[in-house]
């Protein structure tokens, strides 16, 4: 284990961890908003499919991502026709940190919104903004910071993904090798000065994420001027 | 938030994806040590070509080619698993590359010595670390065990491992009490000691293959290395013998 490689495996982590935490961010608004404001009938459904990823056991996620963009797959097929690969790059670890993270953002989301008074959203609806003006100046601004540490939740969550992401991205040094995947194959190596040296990066990057996440819940993030700066 | 977003976006384009000059080899991790030297030896000689080598049980490497990762070159401690990919056209072309023996490892601080097979069966020996049937080592091992008439006696004792460096760091660590392994893991073993070597009439027929998965240029001329004199000195220098004339190599 050297420098090198240390710094590329904590690179590539955060890479899977950013992307897949960007990718989730605009779904997981639209639905955490879906369900902390509108009632429909099969609501609790959606509500138990969108958490099943994070309470099945990830090497299953993996399993059935495995055979969704497999290239044998019916996403894969259609990819690998198009001359793209996903299965076995970074990027399908990519996918599986954001299948796992998904009900973490998508119900911080969902609880922050719920969290917001609906009149302010009806004296801005009044004061001339549309749905969307009002969502992004009134509702969002409100939820910040529960929306912020869901984020992060989801983005710490992705940089340890284990199980789904050693299906479908195997370990493929400077490829698809996460701190994660780099420590369990160090330790069937037997090299546990690499495996305690990866430990390490992930241990500085949750703590750095954390003492952040605490950072924010403490000061309060709500923007000057708005009715939650006053707590 | 803002400096945390800086700092995500400033790590994306550092770890770099797969270059074009870049050589993917799928190995049986048995080979560690010879094959990392052998594809350094290989970048010295053509500067241009970046080598990374992929550890794992020879049978996962074998099932990530069928799910499609993108392995140039796959060096199996089987020549099975080799066949099966050939036979579903996955392979292109392939050889046999060295030959291996098995050995009995023990604890380096153990109260007792194996002198031989039956010693596996001794109530002192808890458990022996043995991959599951399939991964290489352990099908050679346990049909080692099967023509001993053991197998059966110490199944209760063994723990599957999840390939042969697994298996001894499992004796190393003091996991288990003994396991076996390809005698060249047991040269790289850090506590744990040969207690016998399996008899030159048992032992079973365990050859490498070498197979090329992709048909890109380096992929060739990497194939054409691993043949090559400099590559068999550095897997001769690890333990590894020669394929030997027996073999047969079904052409490119």
């Amino acid at each position: 284990m050297n420098w090198g490689e240390l710094l590329s495996i904590t690179a590539l982590t955060l890479r899977v961890g950013a992307v897949a935490t960007a990718a989730l961010l605009v779904p997981s608004l639209a639905l955490g908003y879906l369900l902390a404001r509108h009632e429909f009938r099969a609501k609790s459904v959606v509500q138990a499919v969108i958490a099943l990823p994070m309470v099945i056991p990830p090497v299953a996620v993996g399993l059935g991502l495995l055979i969704l963009l497999g290239r044998r797959g019916p996403l894969g097929g259609l990819w690998s026709g198009l001359g793209v690969e996903v299965v076995f790059t970074w990027w399908a670890a990519a996918v599986a940190a954001a299948v796992v993270g998904f009900p973490l953002l998508v119900r911080a989301c969902e609880q922050s919104f719920a969290e917001v008074d609906v009149r302010f959203e009806q004296v801005s609806r009044s004061l001339g903004h549309g749905p969307f003006g009002t969502f992004l100046r009134v509702t969002l601004p409100l939820a910040r910071r529960g929306v912020m540490y869901g984020t992060l939740l989801a983005f710490t969550r992705a940089l340890g993904e284990f199980g789904a992401t050693t299906l479908v991205a195997g370990i493929l040094p400077g490829r698809t090798e996460t701190l994660a995947l780099g420590i369990y194959s160090r330790v069937q190596l037997g090299d546990d000065m690499g495996a305690l040296a990866l430990c390490g990066a992930s241990f500085l990057i949750a703590l750095a994420a954390m003492l952040v996440g605490e950072g924010w819940l403490r000061r309060g993030v709500a923007p000057p001027g708005s009715p939650m700066s006053r707590r | 938030m803002r400096p945390a977003l800086a700092l995500l976006l400033g790590v994306l384009p550092l770890a770099g994806g797969a270059g074009a000059g870049e050589l993917l080899v799928g190995t049986a991790v048995s080979l560690r040590e010879p094959m990392t030297k052998v594809a350094r030896l290989y970048e010295a000689e053509h500067p241009a070509t970046r080598v990374r080598v992929s550890l794992g049980a020879s049978n996962i490497l074998a099932v990530q080619i069928r799910a499609g990762a993108p392995l140039d070159v796959f060096v199996s401690a089987d020549e099975e698993l080799v066949d099966g990919l050939q036979a579903d056209g996955l392979v292109a072309a392939r050889f046999a590359l060295v030959r291996n023996r098995l050995v009995v490892i023990e604890a380096g601080d153990a109260e007792f010595h194996l002198e031989g097979p039956e010693d596996l069966a001794r109530p002192e020996v808890r458990y022996i670390a043995i991959p599951e049937y399939a991964v290489p080592v352990g099908r050679y091992a346990r049909e080692w065990l099967r023509t001993r008439g053991l197998l059966e006696r110490l199944r209760e004792r063994i723990v599957p491992t999840e390939h042969a460096r697994a298996t001894l760091a499992a004796v190393d660590y003091g996991h288990a009490d003994a396991a076996i392994v390809y005698a060249t893991d047991a040269r790289v073993a850090r506590s744990a000691i040969v207690a016998f070597a399996v008899a030159e009439e048992e032992q079973p027929r365990i050859v490498y293959a070498a197979a090329r998965v992709s048909s890109t240029p380096a992929a060739r001329e990497f194939m054409a290395f691993l043949r090559g004199s400099t590559a068999l000195r550095a897997f001769e220098a690890a333990g590894f013998a020669a394929p030997g004339p027996a073999v047969a190599e079904p052409g490119p």
